[in-house]
């Protein structure tokens, strides 16, 4: 062992810490160049969300308080499902299409063979993502109190209830890249999955408007708590314990599963 | 090269999925700044072994030390001194050649410089051309690139031009020729007998996860096949039983116009002679040195290890084998 280690000993010490950093940075920015050259999914995945909270918050009668809606406003309903919109697309769609798509490719594996890991531009991909629907859901907060809409009340409430939706919807889009190694059958189960968690969340049936029963049900997945959560907070409340405890053990099944589940190729 | 005499050592490697043995016992060595090549038919365990030697997958059973390292351990300072190309393993199409070099270079604590290494491998005009756009040779000359871009002590190839018209596999083996010398260790994974006839020094032959022959390319090829042949458009018909008593002949048979001759070294000087006594002459003569390919042919189609049963390998069987060439 001593008598090679002049020769590998020494670029190895360096590896570690220095030269990962390094790494990731060089991956954020080669990943963020490439989501730049190729953003239909990405920009077909906000376009529809933000314009449509904006054009809701311009229109005066949907920012009035609603009896059908057990007094809240239209648009206190429909911002938090179409923030949930957004991320739940880039989640179940966008993400595991590129993962799904680097696994077919070769490229997690070409990473194996690395000094750097494959982990590296997982955590690339979250970051990228999840930064993109920070963004969005900027937009379709600024914008709309901009427009006339009111800010959400409890901003503190509503940026954690966000940050734990987004991680229980990042942890299902990391999921499906796992259990799927196909991207076209990927991409066929996170629309699936899309719908399932807007219905939750109240797309088509808002939730003061479902039967009890369904609004339980509701209650417990990504889409229904994640809602639930920033309405509350957009009217100065703050969410209920049982709609954060619900996000974040979805989220934390979800991470342990894919982690689990993952593989490079 | 103090204490590790061989910069790649493998002992007795097995790797089994389920109750198929696919690698069974295999032992080479390769040395520093060897071009060493592991030849064999489709699903004889090639990339199995060395995607265990690059520490991608467990083994069952062996030794294998990479540079004084075991691979199974795989860490940081193994990735550094291993470089790999896989087989059929793409970059993001809209990835230019200069932005993949750069990103894998900076996962290596002393990478060479990217754009040298774009130079050497011809790759500097399309620095900035999307992976997506470039040729089949260009991307394997990238994948070469991205295997050496860490500066490792061993680069290991994987059927690196397979899918490749003849004109890029030749540029593919020039380049390959030109790394002769500087200092990396090469193995070539290959089906090709060409390949490993014009770059290897050494190779081995793998057969059903057993390996059938070790030498250099031109031992193997002289070992199997000891015949030479030959075949020639005779000016006048030519009595077949009479030149197969000449005593330089083993066989003699007639395909369309042309004469295949199999004999001894002296067959060809030996059989003209014979017809120029009977006033005929032999056209569009040519004569075939046994080549790897042969080689190959014969050591992979028995059914028994053929390691020592070169005489039995029978040239009739293919009588115009080499002729066709």
């Amino acid at each position: 062992m001593s008598a090679t280690a002049p020769d590998l000993a020494a670029p190895a010490s360096r590896a570690g810490r220095p030269g990962s950093a390094g790494a990731t940075r060089a991956m954020l920015r080669s990943e963020a160049r490439l989501l730049a050259r190729n953003p239909g999914v990405v920009v077909w995945s906000t376009i529809l969300p933000v314009g449509a909270s904006i054009v809701l918050a311009s229109i005066p009668t949907i920012r009035k308080p609603s009896k059908d809606l057990g007094g809240l406003s239209f648009f206190h309903v429909y911002q938090p499902i179409l923030i949930l919109f957004g991320i739940t697309l880039l989640a179940v769609q966008a993400l595991p299409d590129v993962l799904t798509r680097y696994r077919e490719m070769g490229v997690l594996k070409r990473l194996r063979t690395t000094p750097a890991s494959p982990a590296l531009l997982l955590f690339a991909q979250l970051a990228l993502t999840l930064l993109v629907s920070i963004v969005c859901t900027v937009l379709m907060t600024v914008v709309p109190a901009l427009v006339g809409a009111s800010w959400p009340q409890n901003g503190a409430g509503f940026v954690i209830s966000y940050l734990l939706a987004a991680w229980a919807l990042l942890g299902l889009g990391l999921l499906i890249a796992s259990l799927f190694h196909n991207a076209k059958v990927a991409a066929g189960f996170g629309t699936l999955l899309f719908f399932v968690v807007e219905f939750f969340a109240g797309l088509w049936l808002q939730r003061p408007n479902m039967p009890n029963w369904l609004r339980h049900v509701s209650d417990f997945t990504p889409g229904g708590a994640g809602a639930q959560s920033l309405t509350d907070s957009s009217v100065g409340h703050w969410p209920s314990l049982l709609h954060l405890v619900v996000l974040a053990v979805w989220g934390v099944a979800m991470s342990i599963a894919a982690i689990r589940l993952f593989s490079w190729e | 090269m103090v204490l590790c005499m061989f910069m790649i050592d493998v002992r007795g490697l097995r790797k089994v999925y389920g109750d198929r043995t696919v690698v069974d016992g295999i032992s080479f060595d390769v040395e520093d700044g060897e071009i060493f090549g592991i030849l064999g038919p489709n699903g004889a365990g090639k990339t199995t072994t060395v995607e265990c030697i690059a520490g991608l997958r467990r083994r069952d059973g062996g030794s294998i030390t990479v540079a004084g390292m075991d691979p199974a351990l795989e860490g940081t300072e193994f990735r550094e001194a291993v470089g790999v190309q896989l087989q059929e393993s793409r970059l993001p199409e809209k990835q230019t050649v200069a932005e993949a070099l750069q990103l894998y270079a900076s996962f290596y604590a002393r990478p060479r410089d990217w754009r040298e290494l774009a130079e050497r491998l011809g790759l500097l005009e399309q620095r900035n051309t999307y992976f997506g756009r470039l040729s089949g040779g260009q991307k394997q000359r990238l994948s070469v690139a991205l295997a050496l871009v860490g500066n490792p002590r061993v680069a290991i190839l994987d059927e690196l031009t397979t899918g490749l018209d003849p004109a890029a596999r030749r540029e593919v083996w020039g380049l390959l020729e030109d790394l002769r010398g500087t200092g990396v260790t090469l193995v070539l994974v290959s089906h090709f007998m060409e390949e490993a006839e014009r770059l290897c020094d050494r190779v081995v032959v793998i057969d059903r996860g057993r390996i059938i022959a070790a030498d250099t390319p031109e031992g193997l090829a002289a070992g199997v096949a000891a015949d030479q042949r030959m075949s020639f458009v005779p000016s006048a018909a030519v009595d077949l039983t009479e030149l197969q008593s000449l005593p330089d002949v083993y066989t003699a048979a007639v395909t369309g116009d042309r004469v295949a001759v199999t004999g001894s070294d002296n067959v060809a000087a030996a059989v003209i002679i014979a017809l120029h006594e009977r006033g005929i002459q032999a056209t569009r003569l040519r004569v075939d040195q046994p080549s790897l390919d042969d080689a190959f042919v014969a050591l992979t189609q028995h059914d028994e290890p053929a390691a020592e049963t070169q005489a039995d390998v029978e040239p009739e069987s293919h009588p115009t084998a080499g002729a066709a060439r």
